[in-house]
């Protein structure tokens, strides 16, 4: 009787939830793409009814935050209906526990991953020679008004690179994809701080054009010099922020022809050498390998490298903030990355055409400006409408600054992939390496002597 | 109740033997179709079918012969055929219905559906009612129970047609309505047939058949769901990634053998002696193939060791170093921690359960948490750390230094941090092992050791230790194995993850970071087993020391 009266309690119990359930549930399903408009997780995908002879394409990009999963969720609904024949599924990728990059490679593997992806260019020469992404050539012969040119050169040099002919451009044999979007680093920078400090403010120096190094480190040494716990400057532990002091000074991570490691030539060590100052001589910068994001959000550290994508969370932040373009080195300009991510066509897509037909919608100004105007990303089409469509996303106030830094007179450098080695060998072995030398474990004599014994390996993979 | 004659039983044994030979043909012609087919298959999954159908053939032979025999073992072999025939043609006409993809689609519409089964539950209260009708009358109580159950059907359909289970039961049927699919059906029945006509009892007794024979079959039986699992989804997973061991695998192109090329790759190594401390590598090994991994100084004068990958041997010095410190920080706070909740004080089993925690939390959560703790600049560690020298600097005029710990970021201290996340997670999950082990003493023993005057110290290591000893080898050789495969705290902690300078590369991560980022699935699976023979190594050296120490041996 004991045991019956418990089974009926705990019924009651169950009775209650499924009310709660009941009341507090998940909509119907046909709410469901609208809510998902605006609430969806990052795993969940968005998905048109598709019409009964429309060819059923899945697309995924790797979003940074909500904001832009809600942006491609609304585009991948507009390019539905746009595009006739054609469904769309758009699948935010990436989560904490799962990187884009390996889940992508698993569902290749396992003949599940979309028809359209996005992927990093350094990833596009290791997909390419492993026949994983589609050559588009033929498809964009073939279209009406493609050129390369429409885009920015760098990116399309990479993707219209045909590794048997060594040939790049519009004929050259080969496309592998078309750019999402384009980056660059600038400074963020805390205004407070350095007015506090009695520091020059970057920006005029930028524009008086006499922000360099040693302007750099003028203002970031005043500004560490304002406590212990205050930093003049934060960069995270990836090749994009060590690689554009060696940038600056001449150097590089590759010869010219990209065939060898270039990380021990003059140049490349004395912009590593200027870096490690930063971290060991002069101490003005967040240890190296520290996530120098919450000390600046803190209001702790006075400038703080980092690409477009980091705009919108910064501005949370409650204190005075603009940017400021990276300073110049000694060669001038100020050695940064133009990085770049591109739509590419899955090999094994059953549909080719559609494919190509949705990544060129996906590129299209408009498209670009929708993206653009959330602030995360600077357009990868040469085109006026897109870079006016970004450069009304304020704060911070001055845009111009990451314009400027991937604009010609900047040179610079692009993202791009390893055709004659492997990239992720290479970066296997480079990272390590300059940490060793910026937390002050290797000199950089020591690093010079031995780095390109060990990374050229990279290139006979 | 009948009998059956024992020309009956002839013939659906002359069936039986019939049918075995049919199924050895069977078995042939797949073979034969699976290496002549144009199809494009992989050379491992050729061999393995073709393995799997040959020793099904033969075994079919021999138990047709057995039966006709009147041996009982040919009923086993039959039996057993039959069932794995059976699963495989239900599994393949689930596959073929698209019943696994429905599962999913179950699961976006099951939740419309839960509030109806609620209705059910109405029911089923509407039906129990009159347990608790003042005066039991016998008409009211069956009206009631009807009701209950119309109410309780009616909540089950309204259940169904919400989850769409009816849409779903006509997709699976419209899957299933081609040759693969119908064919599987077929198989079924056939081998279904098979199973129940063996299984009778007179064909049971004209084989022969005793009491024992029939308990061997259903202990089997039993075992059977799990034994397939593991087969499958683990043994199966094991043999072929020691295949892929031997392979170039990238795991999208057909894979090359390679023979033990992966493995030379990975112990090829070299010592050689150095002039001077500070002498290059390239002057003493030959660079293009060899780098090095860490040279150790004697004097003037020193020794290098260089590897052809010196990541794996990086990997393995840290995954030891990580395990010297992890195991016994996991393991000797647990013990100690366990003697103090065993007592009897107020509130012990609120801290169990707070000890216990970490273990259940996930790593990722977790890892996010200390990263912040161990940051550098406005972590709380350093925070506590500098209010503390403040304190004592203050207090007694000393002049202490804050050490500013980079925990995350130094390559002296990186692994340490490691260490100590690994330690605190797996402590209360010990601890509570070692509680188990604890309250399995028996008290008697205690008891005996006070009248003959012991203390509190000689106890524990006279009596707590040794009786222990079992609870202990657990303790240490699961903790040292989960310690060898450390991945997820240092994934997520460190940025990157072989943290600075290498110093938290650890074998999994490394194994990882091949397989699954730099496309060599061949390379990773050999990395695989050689830590798969490190773990069984010191596995088994700890085997043969508990068995040396046991007293429950002795």
């Amino acid at each position: 009787m004991k045991n019956n009266l418990l089974m009926k309690l705990l019924s009651l119990l169950v009775l209650a939830s499924f009310v709660l359930a009941a009341c507090g549930g998940p909509a119907p399903q046909a709410s469901a793409t609208e809510e998902a408009m605006t609430e969806a997780p990052a795993t969940e995908a968005v998905t048109e009814a598709p019409a009964a002879d429309d060819v059923a394409l899945r697309w995924r990009t790797r979003p940074d935050n909500q904001e832009e999963i809600n942006v491609y969720s609304q585009i991948s609904s507009e390019l539905d209906a746009q595009l006739d024949g054609i469904s769309l599924t758009y699948e935010p990728g990436g989560s904490e526990g799962a990187n884009y990059q390996d889940q992508l490679r698993a569902e290749i593997a396992a003949g599940t991953a979309p028809d359209v992806f996005w992927i990093p260019g350094t990833d596009v020469a290791d997909f390419a020679t492993r026949g994983l992404i589609l050559n588009a050539a033929d498809l964009a012969g073939a279209t009406d008004g493609y050129t390369a040119e429409n885009f920015y050169a760098g990116p399309m040099f990479h993707l219209t690179y045909n590794p048997e002919t060594g040939a790049s451009g519009d004929g050259s044999g080969a496309v592998w994809g078309l750019p999402r979007d384009v980056s660059t680093f600038a400074l963020y920078l805390n205004l407070d701080l350095i007015a506090e400090a009695g520091a020059a403010d970057p920006r005029e120096l930028a524009a008086n054009g006499e922000w360099d190094w040693d302007a750099f480190l003028d203002v970031a040494q005043k500004t560490r010099a304002l406590g212990p716990d205050i930093y003049g400057y934060g960069a995270s532990a990836w090749w994009g922020p060590y690689g554009v002091w060696l940038n600056a000074s001449g150097g590089g991570f590759f010869t010219e022809d990209r065939t060898a490691c270039n990380l021990n030539s003059e140049e490349s060590l004395a912009g590593l050498e200027f870096q490690r100052s930063l971290y060991q001589d002069f101490d003005v910068a967040t240890p190296y390998g520290e996530d120098p994001e919450p000390p600046f959000r803190a209001g702790n550290v006075a400038m703080f490298q980092n690409g477009r994508w980091a705009t919108p969370g910064i501005r949370t932040v409650d204190f005075n903030w603009d940017v400021v373009e990276l300073p110049n080195g000694p060669q001038g300009t100020p050695g940064n990355w133009l990085f770049w991510g591109a739509y590419v066509i899955n090999a094994n897509t059953e549909h080719p055409e559609e494919a190509w037909a949705l990544v060129q919608a996906l590129t299209t100004a408009e498209t670009q400006g929708q993206v653009s105007a959330l602030g995360a990303n600077i357009p990868s089409r040469v085109s006026q409408e897109a870079l006016d469509a970004f450069l009304t996303f304020t704060p911070p106030d001055n845009n111009q600054a990451f314009l400027n830094g991937i604009a010609p007179d900047a040179n610079p450098t692009a993202e791009g992939p390893l055709w004659a080695g492997s990239w992720p060998e290479f970066d296997k072995i480079m990272g390590p390496a300059i940490q060793g030398v910026l937390t002050g474990a290797t000199s950089v004599e020591q690093f010079g002597a031995t780095i390109c014994d060990e990374a050229n390996k990279a290139f006979n993979q | 109740m009948h009998s059956h004659s024992s020309e009956q039983t002839k013939l659906t044994l002359h069936i039986h033997f019939v049918w075995r030979i049919v199924f050895a043909f069977l078995m042939i012609v797949g073979m034969y179709v699976l290496w002549t087919s144009p199809a494009e298959r992989e050379s491992w999954q050729k061999i393995i079918v073709t393995v799997v159908c040959s020793l099904a053939a033969i075994l079919s032979i021999y138990g047709a012969t057995q039966i006709n025999k009147g041996n009982h073992s040919g009923r086993m072999i039959a039996l057993l055929l039959d069932y794995l025939g059976f699963a495989t043609a239900l599994v393949m006409a689930l596959n073929t219905g698209e019943i696994f993809i429905g599962i999913d689609a179950l699961g976006q519409t099951f939740p419309q559906g839960i509030p109806y089964l609620g209705i059910v539950i109405v029911g089923y209260f509407l039906g129990s009612l009159d347990e608790y009708l003042p005066t039991k009358k016998a008409t009211s109580e069956n009206s009631l129970k009807t009701v209950g159950r119309w109410i309780m059907l009616l909540g089950g359909i309204l259940f169904l047609w919400q989850i769409e289970a009816v849409n779903g039961a006509v997709y699976f049927f419209s899957k299933l309505i081609q040759p693969l699919g119908i064919a599987s059906v077929i198989a079924i029945i056939i081998f279904g047939i098979s199973l129940w006509s063996m299984s009778r009892p007179h064909i049971a007794q004209a084989l022969g058949v005793k009491t024992g024979h029939e308990q061997i079959i259903n202990g089997w039986l039993f075992l059977s769901p799990n034994l397939l699992g593991f087969l499958i989804f683990f043994a199966g997973p094991l043999v072929l990634s020691l295949y892929f061991s031997f392979t170039d695998s990238d795991a999208f192109n057909t894979p090359n053998w390679v023979g033990f090329d992966n493995y030379a790759r990975i112990l090829n190594v070299r010592f050689a002696l150095l002039e001077t401390p500070t002498q290059l590598a390239r002057e003493v090994v030959d660079i293009k193939i060899y780098d090095e991994v860490d040279r150790f100084v004697i004097g003037n004068t020193g020794i290098l060791f260089a590897a052809a990958d010196k990541f794996f041997w990086l990997a393995l010095r840290n995954t030891l170093t990580f395990v010297l410190f992890a195991v016994p920080l996991s393991v000797i706070p647990a013990l100690i921690l366990s003697n103090v909740l065993n007592s009897k004080l107020p509130g012990m089993k609120f801290f169990r359960a707070v000890y216990f925690m970490p273990s259940i939390a996930a790593v990722v959560g977790i890892a996010l948490v200390w990263q912040w703790l161990y940051n550098a600049t406005i972590g709380y560690i350093n925070y506590f750390i500098t209010l503390g020298i403040e304190f004592w600097n203050n207090l007694f005029n000393l002049a202490i230094v804050d050490p500013k710990i980079q925990w995350v970021s130094d390559e002296r201290t990186a692994l340490l941090a490691v260490v100590i996340i690994a330690a605190w997670q797996t402590m209360g999950f010990n601890t509570v092992l070692f509680l188990a082990g604890l309250q399995n003493i028996p008290g008697e023993l205690y008891e005996a050791a006070t009248v003959d005057g012991a203390g509190a110290w000689d106890k524990f290591w006279g009596i707590t230790l040794p009786m222990l000893a079992p609870t202990t080898f657990y303790v240490v050789s699961t903790t040292t194995i989960q310690a060898m495969q450390v991945f997820e705290q240092v994934f997520i902690l460190m940025n990157p993850p072989e943290g600075p300078n290498n110093s938290t590369i650890t074998l999994v991560l490394y194994l990882y970071r091949s397989g699954f980022q730099n496309f060599q699935q061949g390379y990773a699976s050999a990395i695989a087993w050689v830590l798969f023979i490190v773990i069984f190594g010191l596995t088994l050296i700890q085997f043969q020391r508990q068995r040396r120490s046991s007293i429950y041996e002795s």
